[in-house]
């Protein structure tokens, strides 16, 4: 029977149970929709987030107070350390880090922010002058405390977007004074938008010099320093020198994590691309499902057609003409239901694109061939027993049959 | 007559059935020839066997023992699939339940045997199928009738389209198990007649009935009973040994 043959004969003979075709179909629909949906969002939800780390720049150092041995761990356990971390490990690193091209302190707190009538509860961090350097954030007008105002501990401070709207409104805020709990704060700069960053409110927060928030916070020791190696590639002597320097200053003991953004990456990429495997195994488990479903009608139709396989036979149908309408049978209807899945599941992507664009879950065209392939090889798998069974159903037998 | 010149020769042909551990006999050493051209009747009571040898006749069922030359060709030895050949270059059947697609319209299931005709070589164009079977329904009598549903033709219609399908690849023989048992007799006796047209045309047919009336019509009768040829009017073929 020739390939054209047997493509009408399993088009009529599913057209014929149209209704019947259409529920089978939904299983396979289903479940390619599923996997390439749940592919695409673990996939798209990697890139958001390496895109997220990248926006905070590739060279970032992470150095935190305490030990861990677990080198993909995103922060160190807060007071463990022996050692408190200060101002003149950062001044140190200033000094003899070659390969640094910035380096700052970060105090972390919160206080009140006041400005006449406004009042606000936010995030204050405690930086040096490098730091818009190190998280690549830019001004949106006047500018960021200098070095002097740190080291003269003038009480200056860079707010955030957000911050200056529910502060001063469409005033410009620059040289206006806010109190921060009780001191009273100079506004020299506002961050332009940044959004979120990993997390990382930066539109509802503000900055002040490091000596300021030492004594807001009454603090002597620092949260953390984050440093940026002068290039990617050196990022690791980077991490080398400052473990040096910094074991020294603590005679010879390493207690500090350092967490560079590239393992940081890394790891992440390794626990997205697992998510992405994850949901895509488990959306698989529901084409085994619809391939089942499949197996299932092929082998109810065999069984109701068994007297059409005798008629069949008789007039001159071999085994393994009887085999590959069957089989055909099969594999049409998983491929349908493929097709019909993966163009539901580019429907809804690109959908959810169009209405999100800051998600782009669309996954990439070329996946039709996998999506093909597998719809294929489950009609295949699926339908092979089916047919073998009606190939095997003997000549007379199924004349009888009634 | 030359034995070796028959379109049908069996030699000490038998079929056994065990069911149940019990071996039974439907067919018991039947030996025969049918010539070219015949219009034969093979009758009989229920079991005795004469369903039986029209399928293996007709190359649907094997026997157990003996010989089957169908025009001097051995069938013993043939493959399941030399044998889905030979049913479809030469064979054609029509049986008792119609036995038609019900899904497929007249023209469909009349040009169905074609479509296997080009896995033994003789490929035949879906154009070329449509338009045989077109004349094999009109030779039947129902040219009009071509895109008819079999739940859309009456039984004596369907029966019609059943031997369209049969006659579609010219088959040297045309085997009919009770054609006529579904019908009425007025109905019976059109298919009778058509069989007769189609005999005078100079196709072989062998019919299988029990209906006596039915078999008066044919030439030569042959009458079974327990598995063997009890009676056989055409007894100048029959072979004996």
């Amino acid at each position: 029977m020739s390939p054209g043959e047997l493509l009408r004969l399993s088009a009529e003979s599913l057209l014929a149970q149209r209704f019947r075709a259409v529920l089978t179909m939904l299983g396979m629909i289903i479940g390619v929709f599923a996997v390439v949906v749940l592919v695409s969002l673990g996939q798209g939800a990697k890139n958001y987030i390496l895109s997220q780390f990248e926006g905070l720049g590739t060279n970032l150092i992470i150095i935190q107070p305490g030990k861990t041995d677990r080198k993909s761990s995103f922060q160190a356990p807060i007071g463990s350390a022996q050692k408190k971390m200060t101002v003149s490990d950062i001044t140190a690193l200033e000094k003899r880090a070659l390969n640094l091209e910035a380096v700052s302190g970060v105090i972390l707190g919160t206080a009140s922010v006041r400005y006449e009538d406004a009042l606000s509860n936010i995030n204050i961090f405690g930086v040096n002058e490098q730091f818009p350097l190190i998280l690549n954030l830019t001004l949106g007008s006047g500018d960021f405390f200098t070095r002097e105002e740190d080291d003269f501990g003038r009480r200056v401070i860079v707010i955030g977007q957000n911050v200056r709207k529910d502060l001063f409104g469409e005033d410009s805020p620059i040289g206006r004074r806010v109190k921060l709990n009780e001191s009273e704060f100079r506004v020299v700069g506002v961050l332009g938008a940044m959004g979120n960053k990993l997390g990382l409110d930066l539109d509802n927060l503000a900055f002040v010099p490091t000596s300021a928030a030492l004594r807001l916070f009454n603090e002597d020791k620092l949260f953390g320093i984050r440093a940026k190696a002068s290039a990617k590639v050196r990022v690791d002597d980077a991490v080398e020198e400052i473990k040096e320097i910094l074991t020294e200053r603590r005679d010879g003991a390493d207690d500090f994590t350092i967490i560079t953004q590239v393992a940081m990456m890394e790891s992440m990429e390794t626990i997205l691309n697992m998510l992405s495997y994850v949901l895509g195994g488990i959306a698989a488990i529901s084409m085994l499902v619809g391939g089942v479903g499949i197996m299932n009608i092929m082998l109810v139709s065999v069984s109701e057609r068994t007297q059409e396989i005798g008629i069949r036979r008789a007039v001159g149908a071999r085994r393994r003409d009887i085999l590959s309408q069957f089989l055909v049978e099969a594999v049409a209807l998983s491929l349908l239901g493929g097709l019909v899945g993966v163009a539901a599941a580019l429907l809804v992507t690109h959908g959810a694109f169009f209405f999100f664009s800051s998600f782009d879950m669309r996954p990439p065209f070329w996946i039709i061939g996998p999506a093909f392939g597998l719809s294929i090889s489950v009609g295949i798998v699926f339908g092979v027993w089916p047919a073998r069974k009606a190939s095997r159903i003997e000549t007379l037998e199924a004349l009888r049959y009634e | 007559m030359n034995e070796m010149a028959s379109l049908i020769l069996l030699r000490d042909l038998s079929r056994v059935f065990s069911r149940g551990g019990e071996e039974i006999r439907a067919l018991d050493s039947v030996s025969l020839s049918i010539q070219s051209g015949e219009f034969v009747a093979i009758t009989g009571a229920s079991g005795s066997g004469k369903s039986t040898l029209m399928y293996i006749l007709g190359l649907i069922d094997r026997q157990t023992s003996g010989s089957y030359y169908l025009s001097s060709t051995l069938t013993d030895s043939l493959s399941d699939d030399e044998r889905a050949m030979l049913r479809n270059q030469r064979l054609g059947f029509v049986f008792q339940g119609f036995h038609l697609l019900p899904k497929a319209n007249a023209l469909r299931n009349v040009s169905m045997p074609l479509t296997y005709a080009g896995a033994y070589g003789g490929k035949i164009s879906a154009a070329e199928a449509e338009s045989r079977a077109q004349s094999a329904l009109e030779r039947v009598g129902m040219g009009d009738r071509l895109r008819h549903l079999p739940k859309e033709l009456s039984g004596g219609q369907r029966q019609r389209v059943a031997i369209a399908r049969a006659l579609v690849n010219n088959p040297q023989v045309l085997f009919a198990d009770e054609p006529t048992g579904n019908l009425d007799s007025k109905r019976g006796q059109e298919i009778m007649d058509l069989f007769c047209t189609l005999k005078e045309a100079g196709v072989t047919i062998i019919l299988v009935t029990h209906d006596g009336l039915l078999s008066r019509q044919t030439k030569r009768q042959i009458v079974m009973k327990d598995g063997q040829v009890a009676e056989d009017s055409g007894g100048g073929t029959n072979v004996t040994r």
